[in-house]
């Protein structure tokens, strides 16, 4: 018994942010926050001889990324509450200082099942991020729980 | 900082647990640098009003700190694709405990996926996931 | 032959796991003297799989590899076994809101046992129904003993077995290939396919065992960091 909801919404584009350049001080304030020790996160110099020949983001910088509107204006209501049920982050290349990021938001899924707290409808929006190059950098996606 | 190349990493292999007191303090920073500067994970009262205990850990902290112990065991592992679920609610000032294994590797593309965990001193799994990682090999 | 099984597993066709059944079957190898197994039951939510042949896997690993259902009722969670075409027929496995009691009758009818899991986890286990509905007729045993409960889940199961009767076993429900049998259940016969085990779970003659090993709990070496 599939959850009935107008599935046309699915895919549709309903956000595309163009980020400020990247700050170097950006990813340095991340990685501290996270208590990360990897110098390829943490300490310039040593970045340098490393694999990416420079300072990259921590992995999962992408998540912090905020676009401009989180949800679609007709974001289908299931319940009255909403919870972060998890993400699922593929990445493709570093977040290095300098770059201009983009980000498009779509809804993935939807989807119904029950859990700890009752009947949960589980709405997935993705995040896809490119850089200047236009070169693929992640795939965010944000599974929101409601009850 | 240890570099382990793709040959010395084998299926059942511990990454070396990470144990820490998530304070409030630390939660606070991350909120605030992550730009999720929002009551239910700053303030204990602005989250009772949210009907949560107290203040939580954003998910993606959780992640974070996942993340963390993958490049903590191994600084040359290149993380491709990483997921969790958030199970519970991650309640602060308390030790929590992050816990992962090397469960599968992959000789053609030579990456290794871990699974990857967050639980209390009870043993609570408050967040579960797994990741793959990109491996460097000797030869190249 | 299997004596010790794992009833409670998600494989990668659960859309809440992505763990290859080889990656089970390599770890249970690997952790042969702490988890005894001989055979796995995969209970994929909301869905039975009617298409995996697992039997050059069972030759391999030397494995007994079964396959039943976990489905979704007003009374929580239940485990399927012994699922055939009929029960595919007669319910929708997918619907979240299946009448747990028509379904335990029906499994019943047509050959199978549903049995309740994780019974002491809210909402989605049987107690906390108990406590606002009247019992559940023909249970014939719960899973009192769940891998991934929290404190207190599992505890709470005693008395709902001591009142009722009901037989015990247990399951990981490892959603990670890393938690395969950390709890399994250990039947006094041995069980070599589905119909063994219907009527195995049907009759008693088993239990719950543990075979988790907690780790010593650490004590962070700092805050934050």
């Amino acid at each position: 018994m599939a959850l009935e909801f107008d599935r046309s919404i699915l895919g549709q584009v309903f956000d595309e942010t163009d980020f400020p350049p990247v700050e170097k001080t950006d990813l340095l304030q991340f990685a501290d926050a996270l208590g990360e020790t990897n110098p390829l996160y943490t300490d310039e110099d040593a970045a340098m001889h490393g694999p990416y020949g420079g300072l990259v983001a921590a992995p999962t910088y992408v998540t912090r990324l905020r676009p401009k509107k989180m949800t679609p204006e007709h974001m289908p209501r299931f319940g009255k509450v909403g919870f972060d049920g998890g993400r699922d982050v593929e990445i493709f290349a570093p977040v290095r200082p300098g770059d201009r990021l983009k980000m498009v938001s779509t809804i993935h899924d939807i989807y119904e099942k029950t859990g700890r707290s009752g009947s949960m409808y589980f709405i997935v929006l993705r995040n896809e991020i490119t850089n200047q190059d236009g070169q693929k950098v992640a795939i965010v996606d944000h599974r929101i729980m409601q009850r | 900082m240890k570099t382990l190349y793709f040959e010395e990493v084998e299926e059942g292999d511990e990454l070396p647990p990470i144990d820490l007191l998530l304070t409030k303090d630390f939660v606070r920073k991350y909120a605030k640098t992550a730009g999720m500067d929002f009551p239910r994970f700053t303030d204990d009262e602005g989250a009772r009003q949210e009907g949560l205990p107290g203040m939580i850990a954003p998910g993606v902290l959780s992640m974070g700190l996942l993340a963390r112990l993958i490049g903590e065991w191994n600084q040359a592992a290149q993380i491709t694709r990483i997921g969790t679920t958030f199970r519970s609610p991650v309640l602060p000032d308390c030790a929590i405990h992050l816990l992962g294994f090397v469960t599968q590797k992959d000789t053609e593309r030579h990456t290794a996926e871990c699974d990857i965990w967050m639980e209390n001193d009870d043993g609570e799994r408050w967040v579960i996931g797994t990741a793959t990682v990109l491996l460097p090999t000797r030869n190249s | 032959m299997a004596r010790v099984i794992d009833l409670h597993l998600h494989s990668e066709a659960s859309d809440d796991s992505r763990a290859p059944v080889e990656a089970y079957l390599k770890w249970l190898a690997r952790k042969r003297d702490e988890r005894p197994l001989d055979g796995i039951v995969l209970t994929e939510h909301r869905q039975f799989d009617t298409q995996s042949d697992y039997r050059a896997l069972e030759d391999k690993y030397g494995m007994l590899i079964l396959k039943a259902s976990e489905v979704e009722t007003e009374y929580g969670h239940v485990l399927v076994y012994g699922v055939n075409d009929a029960m595919l027929q007669r319910f929708d496995f997918s619907n979240v809101r299946l009448r747990a009691q028509e379904l335990i009758d029906e499994v019943a009818r047509m050959g199978g046992v549903a049995m309740p899991c994780h019974p002491g986890r809210p909402t989605i286990g049987l107690i906390e129904h108990y406590e606002n509905r009247p019992p559940l007729e023909g249970v014939v045993g719960v899973e009192a003993l769940n891998g991934g409960s929290k404190k207190g889940e599992n505890e709470r199961v005693a008395e709902l077995i001591d009142t009722y009767g009901y037989h015990a076993f247990g399951g990981s429900d490892a959603h990670l290939v890393s938690f395969v049998g950390i709890c399994a259940t250990e039947f006094e016969k041995d069980i070599t396919n589905t119909e063994e085990l219907v009527e195995a779970l049907r009759a008693g003659g088993y239990r719950p065992v543990d075979f988790r090993v907690r780790r010593a709990p650490a004590q962070p070496a700092s805050s934050g960091t």
